[in-house]
Protein backbone atom coordinates (compact mmCIF):
# COMPACT_ATOMS: atom_id res chain seq x y z
CA UNK A 1 0.00 0.00 0.00
CA UNK A 2 1.32 3.42 -0.99
CA UNK A 3 0.29 6.56 0.88
CA UNK A 4 1.28 10.07 -0.20
CA UNK A 5 1.09 12.87 2.34
CA UNK A 6 1.54 16.48 1.29
CA UNK A 7 1.41 19.86 3.03
CA UNK A 8 3.32 23.11 3.49
CA UNK A 9 5.98 24.22 5.99
CA UNK A 10 4.79 23.79 9.55
CA UNK A 11 1.54 22.15 8.39
CA UNK A 12 1.99 19.19 10.75
CA UNK A 13 2.46 16.73 7.86
CA UNK A 14 5.39 14.89 9.48
CA UNK A 15 3.72 14.26 12.76
CA UNK A 16 0.56 13.16 10.96
CA UNK A 17 2.56 10.81 8.68
CA UNK A 18 4.24 9.25 11.71
CA UNK A 19 0.99 8.53 13.48
CA UNK A 20 -0.50 7.25 10.21
CA UNK A 21 2.21 4.66 9.62
CA UNK A 22 2.09 3.72 13.26
CA UNK A 23 -1.63 3.00 12.98
CA UNK A 24 -1.43 0.90 9.80
CA UNK A 25 1.77 -1.07 10.28
CA UNK A 26 1.08 -2.93 13.49
CA UNK A 27 3.62 -5.61 14.26
CA UNK A 28 5.88 -4.79 11.32
CA UNK A 29 9.33 -3.27 11.56
CA UNK A 30 9.10 0.42 10.60
CA UNK A 31 11.90 2.13 8.75
CA UNK A 32 12.35 5.88 8.58
CA UNK A 33 14.08 6.95 5.38
CA UNK A 34 15.71 10.27 6.20
CA UNK A 35 16.71 12.32 3.16
CA UNK A 36 17.87 15.58 4.65
CA UNK A 37 21.50 16.58 4.37
CA UNK A 38 22.77 18.74 7.19
CA UNK A 39 24.85 21.76 6.19
CA UNK A 40 24.33 24.23 9.03
CA UNK A 41 22.94 24.90 12.49
CA UNK A 42 19.45 25.42 11.12
CA UNK A 43 19.49 22.00 9.45
CA UNK A 44 20.87 20.39 12.57
CA UNK A 45 18.04 21.86 14.66
CA UNK A 46 15.48 20.61 12.16
CA UNK A 47 16.86 17.07 12.18
CA UNK A 48 17.03 17.17 15.99
CA UNK A 49 13.40 18.29 16.23
CA UNK A 50 12.28 15.47 13.95
CA UNK A 51 14.31 12.91 15.92
CA UNK A 52 12.66 14.12 19.09
CA UNK A 53 9.21 13.78 17.48
CA UNK A 54 10.02 10.20 16.39
CA UNK A 55 11.42 9.11 19.71
CA UNK A 56 9.74 6.09 21.22
CA UNK A 57 7.75 5.41 18.05
CA UNK A 58 9.91 2.43 17.14
CA UNK A 59 11.45 3.60 13.86
CA UNK A 60 14.72 2.27 12.52
CA UNK A 61 16.32 5.29 10.82
CA UNK A 62 18.17 4.93 7.52
CA UNK A 63 19.96 8.04 6.27
CA UNK A 64 19.47 8.01 2.52
CA UNK A 65 19.87 11.47 0.95
CA UNK A 66 20.55 9.97 -2.54
CA UNK A 67 19.65 6.81 -4.48
CA UNK A 68 16.68 5.98 -2.29
CA UNK A 69 16.48 2.34 -3.48
CA UNK A 70 19.80 1.62 -1.74
CA UNK A 71 17.94 1.81 1.57
CA UNK A 72 16.71 -1.71 0.74
CA UNK A 73 20.19 -3.09 1.37
CA UNK A 74 19.88 -2.06 5.01
CA UNK A 75 16.44 -3.56 5.62
CA UNK A 76 15.78 -7.02 7.00
CA UNK A 77 13.87 -9.55 4.92
CA UNK A 78 10.19 -10.11 5.71
CA UNK A 79 7.18 -7.85 6.18
CA UNK A 80 8.05 -4.22 6.69
CA UNK A 81 6.88 -0.65 6.33
CA UNK A 82 8.70 2.59 5.66
CA UNK A 83 8.18 6.32 5.95
CA UNK A 84 10.14 8.48 3.51
CA UNK A 85 10.66 12.07 4.52
CA UNK A 86 10.76 14.15 2.47
CA UNK A 87 10.44 14.04 -1.31
CA UNK A 88 11.34 17.74 -1.63
CA UNK A 89 14.75 17.11 -0.06
CA UNK A 90 15.39 13.96 -2.05
CA UNK A 91 14.61 15.76 -5.32
CA UNK A 92 16.85 18.71 -4.43
CA UNK A 93 19.68 16.36 -3.42
CA UNK A 94 19.45 14.35 -6.63
CA UNK A 95 19.48 17.50 -8.77
CA UNK A 96 21.90 19.78 -6.95
CA UNK A 97 23.64 17.73 -4.26
CA UNK A 98 26.00 15.54 -6.26
CA UNK A 99 29.29 16.32 -7.98
CA UNK A 100 27.43 16.91 -11.26
CA UNK A 101 24.21 18.84 -11.74
CA UNK A 102 21.45 16.44 -12.79
CA UNK A 103 18.49 17.63 -14.88
CA UNK A 104 15.06 17.73 -13.28
CA UNK A 105 13.74 15.14 -15.69
CA UNK A 106 16.59 12.73 -15.02
CA UNK A 107 16.29 13.21 -11.24
CA UNK A 108 12.53 12.58 -11.34
CA UNK A 109 12.96 9.39 -13.42
CA UNK A 110 15.66 8.11 -11.12
CA UNK A 111 13.59 8.79 -7.99
CA UNK A 112 10.48 7.12 -9.41
CA UNK A 113 12.48 4.04 -10.40
CA UNK A 114 13.88 3.84 -6.88
CA UNK A 115 10.43 4.26 -5.35
CA UNK A 116 9.12 1.45 -7.59
CA UNK A 117 11.80 -0.90 -6.29
CA UNK A 118 11.07 0.00 -2.67
CA UNK A 119 7.33 -0.30 -3.15
CA UNK A 120 7.70 -3.93 -4.28
CA UNK A 121 9.38 -4.86 -0.99
CA UNK A 122 7.29 -2.79 1.40
CA UNK A 123 3.87 -3.72 2.72
CA UNK A 124 3.16 -0.14 3.72
CA UNK A 125 5.03 2.78 2.17
CA UNK A 126 4.27 6.30 3.33
CA UNK A 127 5.89 9.15 1.42
CA UNK A 128 5.87 12.72 2.70
CA UNK A 129 6.17 15.47 0.14
CA UNK A 130 5.93 19.22 0.22
CA UNK A 131 3.56 21.70 -1.36
CA UNK A 132 6.05 24.34 -2.55
CA UNK A 133 3.89 25.56 -5.40
CA UNK A 134 1.65 28.30 -4.08
CA UNK A 135 3.72 31.32 -3.08
CA UNK A 136 3.15 33.16 -6.35
CA UNK A 137 6.83 33.95 -6.82
CA UNK A 138 8.34 33.46 -10.28
CA UNK A 139 11.67 31.88 -9.45
CA UNK A 140 14.74 31.73 -11.68
CA UNK A 141 15.22 28.89 -14.14
CA UNK A 142 16.89 26.22 -12.00
CA UNK A 143 14.39 26.62 -9.15
CA UNK A 144 11.54 26.34 -11.65
CA UNK A 145 13.13 23.21 -13.06
CA UNK A 146 13.27 21.84 -9.51
CA UNK A 147 9.61 22.73 -8.88
CA UNK A 148 8.58 21.06 -12.11
CA UNK A 149 10.56 17.92 -11.25
CA UNK A 150 9.02 17.72 -7.77
CA UNK A 151 5.56 18.39 -9.21
CA UNK A 152 5.96 15.57 -11.71
CA UNK A 153 7.18 13.17 -9.01
CA UNK A 154 4.22 14.20 -6.83
CA UNK A 155 1.67 13.67 -9.60
CA UNK A 156 3.08 10.29 -10.57
CA UNK A 157 3.15 9.17 -6.93
CA UNK A 158 -0.41 10.43 -6.39
CA UNK A 159 -1.56 8.39 -9.42
CA UNK A 160 0.17 5.27 -8.04
CA UNK A 161 -0.95 5.83 -4.44
CA UNK A 162 -3.87 4.15 -2.72
CA UNK A 163 -4.38 7.14 -0.45
CA UNK A 164 -3.37 10.80 -0.87
CA UNK A 165 -3.78 13.20 2.03
CA UNK A 166 -3.10 16.90 2.33
CA UNK A 167 -2.40 18.07 5.87
CA UNK A 168 -3.79 21.55 6.58
CA UNK A 169 -3.11 23.06 10.01
CA UNK A 170 -2.57 19.52 11.29
CA UNK A 171 -5.90 18.33 9.87
CA UNK A 172 -5.92 15.56 7.25
CA UNK A 173 -7.87 16.46 4.11
CA UNK A 174 -8.35 13.40 1.93
CA UNK A 175 -7.53 14.02 -1.75
CA UNK A 176 -7.70 10.40 -2.86
CA UNK A 177 -9.38 7.71 -0.92
CA UNK A 178 -8.30 4.12 -0.71
CA UNK A 179 -8.61 1.31 1.76
CA UNK A 180 -7.76 3.21 4.95
CA UNK A 181 -9.39 6.34 6.48
CA UNK B 1 -12.79 29.54 19.00
CA UNK B 2 -13.11 29.24 15.26
CA UNK B 3 -10.15 29.24 12.90
CA UNK B 4 -10.47 30.39 9.29
CA UNK B 5 -7.49 29.89 6.99
CA UNK B 6 -6.72 30.14 3.30
CA UNK B 7 -4.56 31.88 0.72
CA UNK B 8 -4.28 35.59 0.09
CA UNK B 9 -7.49 37.37 -1.01
CA UNK B 10 -9.64 34.23 -0.98
CA UNK B 11 -12.60 35.89 0.72
CA UNK B 12 -12.01 34.72 4.28
CA UNK B 13 -13.33 37.83 6.03
CA UNK B 14 -16.40 37.99 3.80
CA UNK B 15 -17.05 34.33 4.53
CA UNK B 16 -16.87 34.99 8.26
CA UNK B 17 -19.11 38.06 8.23
CA UNK B 18 -21.73 36.30 6.10
CA UNK B 19 -21.73 32.89 7.72
CA UNK B 20 -21.58 34.04 11.32
CA UNK B 21 -23.85 37.07 10.73
CA UNK B 22 -21.36 39.62 12.01
CA UNK B 23 -20.76 43.26 11.19
CA UNK B 24 -17.52 45.06 10.43
CA UNK B 25 -17.61 46.43 13.98
CA UNK B 26 -16.53 43.04 15.31
CA UNK B 27 -13.36 43.02 13.23
CA UNK B 28 -9.84 43.75 14.44
CA UNK B 29 -7.29 44.16 11.66
CA UNK B 30 -3.88 42.63 12.30
CA UNK B 31 -4.09 43.15 16.03
CA UNK B 32 -5.53 41.59 19.14
CA UNK B 33 -8.29 43.64 20.76
CA UNK B 34 -6.78 46.28 23.00
CA UNK B 35 -9.46 48.96 22.93
CA UNK B 36 -12.19 49.63 20.43
CA UNK B 37 -12.60 47.74 17.16
CA UNK B 38 -11.02 49.19 14.04
CA UNK B 39 -14.33 49.94 12.36
CA UNK B 40 -16.06 51.04 15.49
CA UNK B 41 -19.74 51.90 15.55
CA UNK B 42 -21.80 53.55 18.25
CA UNK B 43 -23.75 50.39 18.86
CA UNK B 44 -20.54 48.45 19.40
CA UNK B 45 -19.35 50.73 22.14
CA UNK B 46 -18.94 49.15 25.55
CA UNK B 47 -20.69 46.06 24.34
CA UNK B 48 -17.65 43.87 24.01
CA UNK B 49 -18.70 40.28 24.59
CA UNK B 50 -22.05 40.72 22.86
CA UNK B 51 -20.79 39.61 19.47
CA UNK B 52 -17.62 37.55 19.09
CA UNK B 53 -14.37 39.27 18.28
CA UNK B 54 -12.97 38.62 14.81
CA UNK B 55 -9.20 38.86 14.52
CA UNK B 56 -8.49 39.39 10.84
CA UNK B 57 -4.96 39.10 9.37
CA UNK B 58 -3.70 37.15 12.36
CA UNK B 59 -0.56 36.34 10.34
CA UNK B 60 0.37 40.04 10.13
CA UNK B 61 0.10 40.45 13.88
CA UNK B 62 2.14 37.26 14.37
CA UNK B 63 4.84 38.36 11.95
CA UNK B 64 5.19 41.79 13.56
CA UNK B 65 5.68 40.16 16.96
CA UNK B 66 8.33 37.81 15.52
CA UNK B 67 10.15 40.72 13.91
CA UNK B 68 10.15 42.46 17.29
CA UNK B 69 11.75 39.35 18.80
CA UNK B 70 8.70 38.52 20.93
CA UNK B 71 6.97 35.18 21.53
CA UNK B 72 3.49 35.62 20.02
CA UNK B 73 2.55 31.98 20.68
CA UNK B 74 2.19 32.57 24.42
CA UNK B 75 0.19 35.76 23.87
CA UNK B 76 -2.37 34.20 21.53
CA UNK B 77 -2.72 31.10 23.73
CA UNK B 78 -3.58 33.31 26.66
CA UNK B 79 -5.94 35.44 24.59
CA UNK B 80 -7.87 32.42 23.30
CA UNK B 81 -8.16 30.97 26.80
CA UNK B 82 -9.72 34.22 28.00
CA UNK B 83 -11.84 34.69 24.86
CA UNK B 84 -13.09 31.26 23.82
CA UNK B 85 -15.69 32.77 21.45
CA UNK B 86 -13.23 34.57 19.19
CA UNK B 87 -12.80 33.96 15.47
CA UNK B 88 -9.25 33.98 14.10
CA UNK B 89 -8.59 34.55 10.39
CA UNK B 90 -5.13 33.85 9.01
CA UNK B 91 -3.44 33.51 5.64
CA UNK B 92 -1.72 30.21 4.97
CA UNK B 93 1.87 31.00 4.02
CA UNK B 94 3.63 27.64 4.16
CA UNK B 95 2.88 26.40 0.64
CA UNK B 96 5.98 27.70 -1.09
CA UNK B 97 9.67 27.20 -1.73
CA UNK B 98 11.49 27.28 1.61
CA UNK B 99 13.03 30.78 1.73
CA UNK B 100 16.76 31.40 2.05
CA UNK B 101 16.20 34.21 4.56
CA UNK B 102 16.19 32.89 8.14
CA UNK B 103 13.40 35.16 9.43
CA UNK B 104 11.16 34.32 6.48
CA UNK B 105 11.74 30.64 7.15
CA UNK B 106 11.04 31.03 10.84
CA UNK B 107 7.87 33.00 10.10
CA UNK B 108 6.48 30.21 7.89
CA UNK B 109 7.41 27.45 10.32
CA UNK B 110 6.19 29.15 13.47
CA UNK B 111 2.98 30.50 11.95
CA UNK B 112 2.29 27.01 10.57
CA UNK B 113 2.82 25.39 13.96
CA UNK B 114 0.70 27.85 15.90
CA UNK B 115 -2.08 27.33 13.34
CA UNK B 116 -1.81 23.56 13.90
CA UNK B 117 -2.16 24.18 17.63
CA UNK B 118 -5.05 26.63 17.25
CA UNK B 119 -6.77 24.15 14.90
CA UNK B 120 -6.42 21.42 17.51
CA UNK B 121 -8.21 23.55 20.07
CA UNK B 122 -10.76 25.08 17.70
CA UNK B 123 -14.39 23.98 17.65
CA UNK B 124 -14.43 24.65 13.91
CA UNK B 125 -11.76 25.03 11.21
CA UNK B 126 -12.68 26.35 7.76
CA UNK B 127 -10.37 26.66 4.76
CA UNK B 128 -11.57 29.27 2.28
CA UNK B 129 -10.71 28.90 -1.42
CA UNK B 130 -12.28 31.09 -4.14
CA UNK B 131 -14.65 32.46 -1.53
CA UNK B 132 -15.94 28.97 -0.73
CA UNK B 133 -15.61 27.64 2.77
CA UNK B 134 -14.43 24.06 3.14
CA UNK B 135 -15.14 22.99 6.69
CA UNK B 136 -12.25 20.70 7.60
CA UNK B 137 -13.10 20.40 11.28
Amino acid sequence: MLILITGGSGSGKSSYAESYIDAVSKGMPKYYLATMQVFDEDGRRKVERHRELRKGKGFVTIEQPFSIEEALERMKPGRKSALLECMSNLTANEMFGGSVRVSGKQAADQILQGIGKLQKELEVFVIVTNNVFEDGILYEKSTREYMEALASVNSTLAAMADVVIEVVAGIPVVLKKGEYR
Amino acid sequence: MKLIIGGYAQGKLKYVLQNYCLGADSVWEGTLPTGKPAAETLAGEDEAGVSPVVINRFHIWFRERLEAGEAPEAVIREYVTGNPDCIIISDEVGNGIVPVDALEREYRERLGRILVELAQNAEEVVRVICGLGQKIK
